[in-house]
């Protein structure tokens, strides 16, 4: 694969793992295109990594050529307006959806926004994921890699291998080891088998 | 349950159901319902997300 005529595209849910895989590829030496508008804070330590362009794909996908060869961040429900005439490696993360579902709750309530009651989000989330699936496959010009978060803190090597494989070998695998910090795994879902939890 | 549809629909639909396979008009239709709210729940569904994602500041 050349890196140079593809867009990487780290996507999934809110609270999914997206810029700790965003600072994993930009350690990796994977050029990352974020525009530092949205700058870290209690939610995200190390950073957003976000483009606030790529929000506006569904009225102005004129920059989306000058990220080839390189990747950002999209929220999954953004991906339906990615135009099929590029090429695009999707690494989508993947999360316990009840830890996405607390982490989202404190960051809602932070920002002082009502969360929706807990199950229906949840039921929501469920079936706009399946749909994205289903239409994720039937597209010849996306590839998609799954990654989820829970797993790569347990197998960080081993899943940093496979990522450096889906974008040709080019990010470094011991870089991106080293970028995943276990002490920002917080809201973990609490089961009686790990109690000893942080927020 | 019985459900009153137009007549010309009705017809419309017997030979749609015919031509696509179905065993009958009522297989048709009950499919067609079916179809029809997965759609509904699907677009609540996406409404929802998209509400949620932009109180988090992850759309416009």
């Amino acid at each position: 694969m050349s890196l140079d005529s593809e867009i990487i595209i780290v996507s999934g849910l809110p609270r999914s793992g997206t810029s700790l895989m965003m600072q994993m590829l930009h350690v990796g030496g994977v050029e990352v295109v974020t525009d530092h508008v949205r700058t870290a804070d209690v939610d995200n330590p190390r950073g957003y990594f976000e483009f606030e362009r790529a929000k506006q794909i569904e009225h102005d996908t004129s920059w989306l050529p000058s990220t080839r060869g390189k990747a950002f961040k999209m929220v999954s429900q953004l991906l339906y307006h990615l135009p099929p005439r590029e090429p695009y490696r999707i690494i989508f993360m993947q999360r316990d959806l009840d830890e996405i579902l607390i982490s989202q709750e404190k960051m809602l309530q932070r920002r002082e926004i009502a969360a929706a009651p807990r199950e229906k989000i949840k039921e929501a989330f469920t079936l706009h994921l399946e749909r994205l699936f289903e239409w994720l496959h039937d597209q010849r010009n996306i590839s998609v890699l799954t990654v989820n978060y829970n797993e790569l803190l347990d197998n960080s090597r081993q899943y940093a291998e496979t990522i450096s494989e889906f974008l040709g070998n080019i990010p470094v695998v011991p870089a991106m080891v080293q970028a995943i910090d276990p002490n920002l795994y917080r809201n973990r879902r609490t089961t009686p088998q790990s109690q000893n939890t942080s927020s | 349950m019985k459900i009153q549809i137009d007549s010309s629909l009705y017809e419309r639909a017997t030979k749609a159901s015919a031509t696509a396979g179905y065993s009958s008009v009522d297989e048709f239709i009950a499919h067609a319902i079916e179809r029809e709210l997965k759609r509904l729940d699907a677009e609540d569904a996406e409404q929802q997300v998209a509400d949620q994602l932009r109180g988090l500041g992850y759309i416009e």
